[in-house]
C-alpha cells in the first residue's frame, strides 16, 4: 500500500507540470496585460516601462514562464502584476480556507444523503421512496443554483423578520462579533449553511443517482448472489458485500467533484457574498491581473490533482485488485 | 425408497422481460434422494441453473416470478417459508457452487474470511474457531499453504483455486444437499478433472446428496446415480443413469448422446441437434421439441398436443413423449436418424 501512495504521488508532479505550463501558456495568450496601462493618459511611460522590468514582460515569453516559476516557488507567486506592495499569497491563504470550509461542509452532508438516498432507492427499487427520490434528485439537476440561493435568501430573512430568530444568516462569513473558539465556528457554521445547502442540493442529486446505478449494478452480481447463498442476512448482504463494490465508482466522481468546485463555487459566494476562491477570482480577471489568476488557476489545479491523489489512495484502500496490481 | 431430501413439485418460473415472458421453468417435478447425486443436463437457456436458484430464492425478484409450484426440503416447503428460517437453510444444510468461479467471489475482501462468514452466519463461533476450520476446509479441498492463501484476495487466485473456494465454502457447514450449478464449465480441461475429484471428495466426505447441473453428458455418466432431461424449461427425461444411456426413451436425450464424441466409433464429426433451442417467450404449442425431432415425422399430436410426463415401467423411468414407445430396441439407430433428419430439412 505505500508503495501504491508512493507511485501515485510520483505520479502527480509530472502533471503538475504540464498544469503549469498550460496555465501559464494560455493566460499569456490571452493578450498583453499592460495593454490597458499603455493607453491610459495618466499613466507615463516610465511607470509603465517599470511595471514591464518589474515583471520581466519585455523578455521572451520562455523566460518568463522561468521568472514566473521561480517567483511561485520561492516566494509565494509574489505581488499582483498592478500593486507591487502587495502579496497574491495573502489574499489566497484567506479565500482558500473560507472556500474549503463550505465545500466541505456541503460535500460531507451531500455524500451521505446521497449515498444514504442511493442506497435505499436501490435495495426498494420502484417504490414509493425510490420514485420521490427520482422526482426530487430531477428537480435537483434542473432548478437554476441562483435562483435556489436567492429563494433561501428571501425564506430566511422573512423568518428573521417575521419570528426575529436568526437560524442561519443570508450573507457573509461572521457576524460583527462573532467571538471566538466555538463561538466563533458556531457562527461561522450559520453562515455557512445555506450557501452549503445550495451546493449540496445539486450534489445530493448527483450521488444519490450514481449510488443508485452502481448499487443496482452490484446487487445484480454474482458474488453478492454468493453471499446470499451462504446464508448472511439481507443486511449484510447489501450493506457489506455490496455496498462496498458500488461505493468504488463514486470515489472517482466526488473527487471530480471536490477539485471543481474549490474553483467553481463562483456563484454561490458571490450571491451570498463569501469572501472566497470564486470572487477572488472573478475580480482579478476583471481587473486583468495577469499574475493573481495564474496563482489562483495553479492553486485550483493543484487542489485537482490532489484530491485525485485521494481518490486513488480511497481507491486502492477499497480495492485490492488495484493495490496490488 | 427411503423419503426424498428434496421435493420440486410443478415448480413454474417466469421472467417479465421487455420482450416478454421468459417462462424459463415449466411445471417441473423430481425428487432427490438422501446420499444420492442427481444429474440435470440439458442445453443451455433449458432452465437448469434458474430451477435451482428458485428453490433457493436466489431468483432476482423483479423480473423474476415463481408462479406456481413447492419445493419441500425435509418436509418443509422453502418457497413459502419466512426469510430468517430460508437464511437458516441457505448455506446451512443446503449449499451451492456455482458455474463462474471468477465473478463468484467478491473482489474486495479476502478469501479466507469469505468463507470464514459462511461458518459465522450458521454457527457461533469465535474468529479464531472459525479460521482455523476455514483453513482446514481450505486443506480439504486442495488448496496448497492454506494459512498464506486465507490472507488472499480472489484475484490472487486463478479459476481453478477459487472454485476450490467455492467448494469449501460450500461445504463448511456439512450441507444435507449441495447444489453444483456447472462447477466445471468455466475451468481448462485439466483443471475440470482436478476440481471434479475434489467435488467428489467433498460429497462423500459430508455424504450430501449432490445436485449436478452439467451440459457434460460425460460427467453426468461419472458422477450421477439418476438424470433429469431439461428441454425448454421442462423435465423430458427422467431416470437412473444407467437406463438413460442404454435405453433413452426421448428424443432430445438420444439427440444430445448422438452429439457426444464416441471413442468406440470412428468418427470424422459431431452431429449436433439440427434447429435452434426455442424461444421461451412463445414455445411451440404441443412437444417443445417438436421442430427438431427426428422421431415426429410432422405427426399431428406432436404439434397439437403437449406430452405429459408419464412412466414408462415400474422403475421411475419417465419421459415426456407421445411415442417414447418406438425408441425400444433402436440404440443401434442412433448415429444415423438424426443425421437424416438433418439433411431432410435440408
Ligand atoms: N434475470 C433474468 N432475467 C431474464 N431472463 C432470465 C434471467 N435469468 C435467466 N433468464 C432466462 O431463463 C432461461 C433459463 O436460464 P437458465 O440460466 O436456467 O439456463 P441454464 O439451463 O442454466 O443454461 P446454461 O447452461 O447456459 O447455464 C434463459 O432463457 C434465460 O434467458
Ligand atoms: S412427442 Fe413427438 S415431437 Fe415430442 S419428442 Fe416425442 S416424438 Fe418428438
Ligand atoms: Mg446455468
Amino acid at each position: 500500500m505505500i508503495t501504491y501512495v508512493l507511485r501515485r504521488l510520483l505520479y502527480s508532479i509530472p502533471v503538475l507540470i504540464a498544469a503549469s505550463l498550460l496555465i501559464f501558456f494560455s493566460v499569456s495568450a490571452m493578450g498583453d496585460p499592460l495593454a490597458e496601462l499603455k493607453i491610459n493618459p495618466l499613466l507615463s511611460k516610465q511607470t509603465v516601462h517599470n511595471i514591464e522590468q518589474r515583471n520581466h514582460l519585455d523578455k521572451p515569453i520562455i523566460v518568463q514562464y522561468g521568472y514566473w516559476v521561480k517567483t511561485a516557488v520561492t516566494d509565494k507567486f509574489g505581488s499582483p502584476l498592478l500593486i507591487p506592495g502587495e502579496h497574491i499569497w495573502n489574499d489566497l491563504r484567506r479565500v482558500l480556507p473560507h472556500t474549503l470550509q463550505l465545500i466541505f461542509l456541503s460535500e460531507i452532508f451531500a455524500l451521505i444523503f446521497g449515498i444514504g438516498i442511493g442506497v435505499y432507492s436501490a435495495i426498494r427499487q420502484y417504490s414509493f421512496f425510490d420514485y420521490v427520490a427520482t422526482s426530487f434528485s430531477f428537480l435537483g439537476f434542473a432548478m437554476p443554483v441562483f435562483w435556489l440561493a436567492l429563494m433561501l435568501q428571501i425564506a430566511f430573512t422573512d423568518i428573521f423578520i417575521k419570528w426575529h430568530v436568526r437560524i442561519f444568516y443570508t450573507s457573509g462569513l461572521s457576524s460583527e462579533n462573532p467571538g471566538s473558539g466555538i463561538h466563533f465556528w458556531v457562527d461561522r457554521f450559520q453562515h455557512l449553511a445555506l450557501p452549503a445547502l445550495t451546493l449540496m442540493v445539486l450534489s445530493i442529486a448527483q450521488y444519490s443517482r450514481f449510488m443508485r446505478a452502481s448499487m443496482l449494478e452490484v446487487i445484480n452480481s454474482d458474488y453478492v448472489r454468493t453471499a446470499r447463498a451462504k446464508g448472511l442476512v439481507e443486511r449484510r448482504v447489501t450493506l457489506k458485500h455490496a455496498f462496498r463494490n458500488a461505493l468504488i465508482p463514486l470515489v472517482t466522481v466526488s473527487a471530480i467533484n471536490f477539485g471543481a468546485l474549490i474553483g467553481g463555487a463562483v456563484i454561490t459566494e458571490t450571491i451570498f457574498q463569501l469572501d472566497g476562491m470564486g470572487p477572488y477570482f472573478i475580480q482579478n480577471l476583471f481587473s486583468r491581473d495577469t499574475y493573481a489568476v495564474m496563482a489562483w488557476l495553479m492553486i485550483t489545479a493543484t487542489a485537482v490533482i490532489l484530491f485525485n491523489l485521494i481518490a486513488d489512495i480511497l481507491y486502492g484502500y477499497i480495492d485490492p485488485r488495484i493495490r496490488y496490481e | 425408497m427411503p423419503d426424498p431430501i428434496l421435493s420440486i413439485k410443478d415448480l413454474t418460473v417466469d421472467f417479465r422481460t421487455e420482450d416478454g415472458v421468459v417462462h424459463a421453468v415449466n411445471h417441473v417435478t423430481y425428487d432427490v434422494f438422501p446420499g444420492e447425486t442427481l444429474g440435470i443436463v440439458g442445453e443451455s437457456g433449458s432452465g437448469k441453473s434458474v430451477s435451482q436458484l428458485a428453490v433457493l430464492g436466489l431468483i432476482p425478484q423483479p423480473p423474476g416470478r415463481i408462479t406456481s409450484g413447492e419445493a419441500y426440503f425435509n418436509g418443509k416447503n422453502l418457497l413459502t417459508m419466512g426469510k430468517k428460517d430460508l437464511r437458516r437453510i441457505r448455506g446451512g444444510e443446503v449449499a451451492m457452487v456455482f458455474q463462474d468461479p471468477m465473478t463468484s467471489l467478491n473482489p474486495v475482501f479476502k478469501i479466507g474470511d469469505q468463507i470464514a462468514e459462511a461458518i459465522h452466519a450458521h454457527n457461533d463461533v469465535s474468529n479464531k474457531a472459525a479460521r482455523s476450520r476455514t483453513i482446514e476446509l481450505l486443506k480439504l479441498v486442495g488448496v496448497p499453504t492454506p494459512e498464506r492463501r486465507y490472507d488472499q484476495y480472489p484475484h490472487e487466485f486463478s479459476g481453478g483455486m477459487r472454485q476450490r473456494a467455492m467448494i469449501a465454502m460450500a461445504i463448511a457447514n456439512e450441507p444435507k444437499l449441495l447444489i453444483a450449478d456447472e462447477p466445471t464449465t468455466a475451468l481448462d480441461v485439466t483443471i475440470q478433472a482436478q476440481i471434479l475429484e475434489v467435488l467428489k471428495k467433498a460429497r462423500d466426505e459430508t455424504g450430501a446428496a449432490t445436485i449436478l447441473i452439467t451440459h457434460d453428458l460425460g460427467l453426468v455418466a461419472e458422477m450421477a446415480d439418476r438424470v433429469v432431461v431439461m428441454y425448454a424449461g421442462k423435465v423430458m427425461e427422467l431416470t437412473d443413469v444407467r437406463t438413460l444411456f442404454e435405453a433413452p426413451r426421448h428424443p432430445y436425450t438420444v439427440g444430445l448422446m448422438d452429439s457426444l464424441p464416441r471413442m468406440t466409433v470412428d468418427e470424422e464429426w459431431l452431429r449436433p441437434i439440427p434447429g435452434q433451442p426455442p424461444s421461451l417467450i412463445s414455445p411451440p404449442p404441443g412437444c417443445p421439441f417438436h421442430p427438431r425431432c427426428f422421431l415426429s415425422n410432422g405427426r399431428e399430436r406432436c404439434r397439437e398436443e403437449e406430452p405429459p410426463l408419464r412412466p414408462l415401467g415400474p422403475d421411475g423411468h419417465v419421459s415426456a413423449c407421445h411415442f417414447a414407445e418406438e425408441l425400444e430396441g433402436q440404440q443401434s439407430k442412433q448415429v444415423e436418424t438424426p443425421v437424416e433428419a438433418a439433411g431432410s430439412k435440408g
